[in-house]
């Protein structure tokens, strides 16, 4: 290891007179350009901050139906129409829904469900995994054997399951997801609080005797952020495939505008060659998913310099 | 750790997961209001009502309910299914044998596939095919199933008109007897071609929706470790010594490489068992999926519980597996603390 007689310049971030509001600032940007510098990284980004600018601007794309916005209007008057129909550019389904407004406020519908789960996932998942890792013993054994319970029954069936029993409505649907997807979280924080606790610089905190809150809100939690990130940008695209395969089998009310109960509406014209219920919708899920799965990785390799190239 | 203490402490580990397992699917069941609602109507007497309860050990404490449902488990009593109309034990194999049907094809084609897709693009880094198979495999894990095999079909059935749906030609089927309840086997116990060929003309498509996802996976996983393995000496060394590119790649390289692509393996397995229940739906094959996604849809729980049981402990066990054989293979694999 030569690194210290290594004199290349170094370029600057943040000098000493920066305030740390600026230091972070220049931290974010940094990563941003990290991020948009991989060319599959930039279009995943590319292609979320459509499906956002989508989900905001959905009103002034379609009329919002009322009194309902995430109910599919029926228009009755042009059932079965193909793409390119005025009014319908996007065709219509076997009951007159369209599915360009399908689409459109369906992003919405895909934005809530991954934002709400991801978040409160996210949330328990973390104060679980922190109070495991920092309180130890037969607390930690619990708790994580219940997590090794809740890891041994299948993502999909385990939610799928939840959501028969509450009964098919997409808020049952939401809080399926969270029921499930949190243990992942607890595991990830419980085995970086366990890596950072025995770090020098905790111990110096200790030393100097900071409290056990302040050691864990300042030292604990912002130096384990990094693979919970990573992980939720993944779950973003995961609870929204995941959620549109339960719409799918028919656990969302039906009629609301959600992309896997399109995708399961438009089934049934394929036969007769009504290909686009079904194509644009799935088309829809899958970039969305892809998008993120494709950010996730980018965030992996620009946060964590080990797995670059892989 | 020796490496029989840890096969040793992961089997004793399984029973308490399988009984952790068991209490979850036991308590949805009853936060799903109770099971004994069918039997009962307005115009019973409270004493009829207590009766029925009695009859079927409602009125007992809870966690005795709960040990009434394993003991009856352990009898081969997983309740009625409503929507086979028969007992769930009665149908489930039947439905069993048709899901691993399709699942292990789709698992031949996910290993075939993926391990020849990571190869080819490992051993050619940064380059065209490497760049297409990443998108592959980012596709992969993204690609909504259900959607693909809609695709599939459009294209495939309803356009063009060359695959069929469902799981076999009814009058062909009706034709062999079912001893194993796979269809591709049973036609050639009964050597009938003609069966055998109608089995495999039904399975391509299914076969290919459910494995996309693990081929991904899997071709991943490989080209990671088999880039990991060109970069070691031992390459080096046999292409020094003069063997041909072909046989340091795949009798030297691709041998290490397969060992941690193994541990996906478990992974992908999950992938194809959930996989199956909308497959089944696209494809109409008459699979556990299926049955499952029906008894979701009209409330037929003792089905529910059971395939949840199931597939959870099928998991373990395919994990467990896949773990010791991991464990064996490598002998740097730390195992336990």
């Amino acid at each position: 290891m030569t690194q210290i007689l290594d004199l290349k310049p170094v370029r600057k971030i943040a000098g000493a007179g920066d305030s740390a509001f600026r230091v972070r600032m220049g931290r974010m940007f940094g990563l941003l350009k990290r991020l948009a510098s991989n060319p599959t990284t930039l279009i995943g980004m590319i292609v979320i901050g459509l499906m956002l600018a989508m989900a905001i601007f959905a009103p002034w794309i379609t009329e919002a139906n009322s009194p309902d916005p995430y109910q599919m209007p029926r228009d009755w008057g042009a059932v079965r129409k193909p793409p390119g129909t005025p009014g319908h550019w996007l065709g219509t389904t076997n009951e007159g829904g369209d599915v360009l407004y399908g689409i459109v406020w369906g992003s919405r519908t895909s934005l809530q469900l991954s934002l709400i789960v991801v978040s409160s996932t996210m949330v328990i998942g973390t104060i679980v995994g922190s109070i495991a890792g920092l309180v130890g013993g037969w607390v930690d054994e619990v708790l994580m054997r219940i997590v090794d319970v809740f890891l041994s029954i299948p993502e999909l069936i385990f939610a799928l399951a939840i959501a028969a029993i509450l009964g098919p409505s997409f808020g049952n649907i939401i809080f399926a997801l969270t029921v499930v997807l949190w243990v992942k979280y607890a595991r990830i924080m419980r085995a970086q609080v366990l890596l950072i606790k025995n770090n020098d610089y905790v111990d110096a905190a200790r030393v100097i005797g900071d409290t056990k809150l302040n050691i864990y809100l300042r030292d604990i939690l912002p130096n384990s952020l990094t693979p919970i990130t990573v992980q939720a940008t993944l779950d973003m695209g995961n609870v929204v495939l995941i959620g549109a395969t339960l719409s799918f089998i028919g656990l969302s009310e039906a009629g609301i505008a959600e992309w896997g109960v399109l995708v399961s509406e438009g089934q049934a014209g394929i036969a007769s060659g009504r290909w686009w219920a079904s194509t644009f919708p799935g088309m829809l899920i899958f970039l969305w998913a892809l998008a993120f799965n494709l950010l996730g990785d980018g965030l992996r390799d620009a946060l964590d310099p080990r797995t670059e190239g892989r | 750790m020796q490496l029989r203490d840890y096969i040793l402490r992961r089997l004793l580990v399984l029973p308490l997961l399988i009984i952790g397992v068991s209490i979850v699917v036991f308590t949805l069941t009853r936060v799903g209001g109770s099971p004994i609602g069918i039997y009962l109507s307005h115009e019973m007497t409270p004493l009829e009502v207590a009766e029925i309860k009695a009859r079927f050990n409602m009125d007992k404490p809870v966690w005795v309910q709960y040990l009434y449902w394993v003991r009856g488990i352990f009898h081969g009593d997983f309740g009625w299914s409503g929507v086979a109309a028969a007992p769930v034990s009665e149908v489930f194999p039947k439905k069993l044998a048709a899901t691993l049907e399709l699942a292990f094809s789709a698992g031949m084609v996910a290993l075939f596939l993926g391990i020849s897709l990571g190869t080819y693009a490992g051993a050619r880094l940064n380059r065209l095919p490497d760049h297409i198979t990443r998108i592959v495999s980012v596709s992969g894990a993204s690609l909504p199933n259900f959607w693909f095999g809609i695709l599939l079909l459009i294209i495939f059935w309803a356009s063009l008109g060359i695959a069929p749906i469902g799981r076999s030609d009814a009058l062909i089927f009706a034709s062999i007897a079912h001893p194993t309840g796979l269809y591709t086997v049973d036609s050639l116990l009964a050597g009938n071609l003609t069966a055998f060929w109608d089995a495999i003309w039904h399975l391509i498509l299914p076969a290919i929706t459910l494995g996309f996802g693990a081929t991904a996976i899997i071709a991943r996983m490989m080209r990671s470790a088999l880039v990991e393995e060109l970069q070691q000496d031992y390459v080096d060394a046999a292409r020094a010594k003069g063997l041909a590119e072909r046989i340091v790649l795949k009798r030297h390289a691709r041998r290490n490489a397969l060992v941690p692509t193994v541990t996906v393996i478990g992974l992908t397995f999950g992938f194809l068992l959930q996989g199956t229940i909308t497959v089944e739906i696209i494809y109409r094959w008459p699979g556990l999926g299926r049955w499952m996604a029906d008894s979701v849809l009209r409330g037929d729980q003792a089905t529910l519980m059971t395939y949840v049981l199931f597939t959870s402990v099928l998991f373990l066990l395919v994990n467990l597996i896949v773990d010791v054989v991991y464990a064996s293979l490598d002998r740097r694999v730390t195992l336990g603390k």
